[in-house]
């Protein structure tokens, strides 16, 4: 018994160390976007839609700033114990909102214009499409008080949040191996950044109603 | 192990107020330019205004022994712009490395002795007889101490020198770029020691036959003409619009793909006035999409 408690715990500890090195590289980045720029970064490669759709720019650096904020606080928000009582509904509530009115929308309106043709697209409309109803599951079942589903909805959900982290993650390991094309390489992150993440979280979830 | 989350958010909170911002520094590309027109000797007239022109060829040791190292061919172009009862001047196009010389034709024996400036090591006599349309002679360093071969020979071909933007690079072109080769460490186990050794892998880069295909002269390109090649492909394709103008690379990886194209005649070592409007935002595009592979294409990012 001992011995399985250690492991959960160094796990526990990993992931938590895990996701503090890749908040950083998130952040930096995120600091590539300040200040705003209309050729800063991924937009190199999107001046196609920087120029024929107006609010493509906005709606991508909507994405950009709010975004940032849903992933550390959705992170805070998953250790209600860990803060005084109050906290864990702040967090929640620029989790919750963070979502459904910025991060998810813009989401979706930027994978209408996704890299990588109709695989792209598919993809990450379907992410954001997941992602808010998740969200929102998540938001009612609260409001319902049912603390057990609105915990496993929050899990769903911030299983696809963690997509921005786990597909760039493969994107480094795929490079490294294969040196694909760019854009072949794009249609596969696009489809291994989420799904393997709703696969394990719905496995964990599975397996802890047992 | 409770308080963590509680006290990653301290540190966090924190350093919102110590970060500062870093400063990026953009370096300018900056380019040289070189002109070079005869300052001296105006005045005297000028014979055998038929010879001017471009001879283009091979550069090669003279003597290339079984147990030495072969130094490969390179390209030399030589331009001849002026020739007067005493003097005859030009200049000559190596490796992407301009200079001018300086020399007297002999009207008789049909031969040139041409001097370069002999400010650098590279520098030498050029000794030619004309042949029809042909150069054929040597070269000789100045300072044979400072080069590997210090005897060439080449045998030069008169050419003229024209710009067309259907040129594209010739289709059995090896695509592998040498010489920028990316290091791995490959493990094994010595069968031995029964230790665990590395060794070091080179792995080069190869182009796409995009190449081929994608004319960079003749239509502007879109984004999504270019989104799915590799850098090494955007370079090339970058770069055959500054071939066909007849820029002299400096780079020994663009020299590797156009040198063995009929058609490329290294001319100028600048020739950004020469190019269209079209060029200008394809590389323009280019650039941006080259700078993004370099950036994003293997990094944490997209």
């Amino acid at each position: 018994m001992l011995g399985k408690s250690y492991l959960k715990q160094s796990l526990h500890l990993l992931w938590m160390l895990g996701f503090v090195y890749f908040f950083g590289l998130m952040l930096n980045i995120t600091l590539e976007y300040i200040p705003f720029s209309r050729e800063a970064s991924f937009l190199m490669i999107k001046q196609t839609e920087v120029y024929t759709h107006k609010e493509y720019v906005y709606i991508f650096y909507t994405h950009v700033y709010t975004s940032i904020f849903v992933l550390i606080a959705g992170f805070f928000a998953l250790y209600k114990n860990a803060f005084p009582k109050s906290w864990h509904k702040i967090f929640g509530y620029i989790y919750v909102f963070g979502i459904l009115i910025f991060a998810a929308p813009s989401g979706g309106y930027m994978g209408i214009h996704a890299n990588g043709g109709w695989v792209g697209i598919t993809s990450f409309l379907l992410l954001s499409i997941l992602w808010w109803l998740f969200t929102y599951f998540a938001l009612t079942s609260i409001l319902k008080k049912n603390i057990k589903q609105h915990r496993h909805w929050m899990w769903r959900s911030y299983a696809l949040t963690l997509s921005a982290i786990t597909l760039r993650a493969w994107k480094v390991i795929l490079v490294y191996l294969f040196q694909p094309a760019p854009m072949d390489l794009y249609q596969i992150i696009a489809w291994l950044g989420w799904l393997p993440n709703l696969i394990f979280i719905e496995l964990y979830i599975q397996n802890k109603k047992q | 192990m409770k308080k963590i989350p509680y006290l990653l958010f301290s540190v966090m909170i924190w350093s919102l107020f110590a970060c500062k911002k870093e400063e990026k520094n953009i370096d300018a590309a900056k380019k040289d330019g070189l002109s070079l027109s005869p300052k001296d000797s105006m005045v005297s007239p000028e014979i055998h205004k038929d010879l001017y022109g471009l001879y283009v060829g091979d550069f090669m040791p003279a003597e290339q022994d079984d147990d030495t190292y072969n130094e490969p061919a390179v390209k030399i172009s030589l331009k001849i712009h002026r020739i007067t009862r005493d003097s005859v001047y030009g200049h000559s196009i190596v490796k992407g490395k301009q200079r001018l010389f300086r020399g007297i034709y002999k009207d008789n024996s049909q031969t040139f002795i041409l001097d370069e400036p002999g400010d650098d090591f590279t520098d030498g006599r050029f000794e030619f007889k004309l042949k029809d349309d042909s150069l054929k002679g040597n070269w000789t360093a100045f300072t044979p101490a400072k080069v590997r071969s210090p005897k060439k020979k080449l045998r030069l071909v008169k050419k003229d020198f024209m710009y067309s933007p259907n040129y594209m690079i010739q289709e059995n072109t090896e695509l592998v770029d040498w010489e920028n080769p990316k290091i791995f460490k490959e493990k094994f186990i010595d069968p031995d020691t029964g230790k665990e050794e590395s060794y070091d892998v080179d792995k080069m880069r190869v182009a796409s036959e995009a190449v081929f295909k994608i004319n960079a002269s003749k239509q502007k390109l879109t984004e999504k003409d270019i989104k799915n090649l590799r850098k090494l492909d955007l370079q090339i394709i970058k770069n055959t619009i500054y071939a066909r103008h007849g820029y002299a690379f400096k780079k020994q990886t663009y020299r590797n793909f156009f040198d063995t194209t009929d058609w490329y005649i290294p001319v100028a070592e600048d020739v950004s006035k020469e190019l269209t409007s079209v060029e200008k935002e394809n590389i323009t595009l280019l650039d941006r999409f080259i700078k993004y592979a370099e950036d994003k294409y293997d990094t944490f990012g997209r």
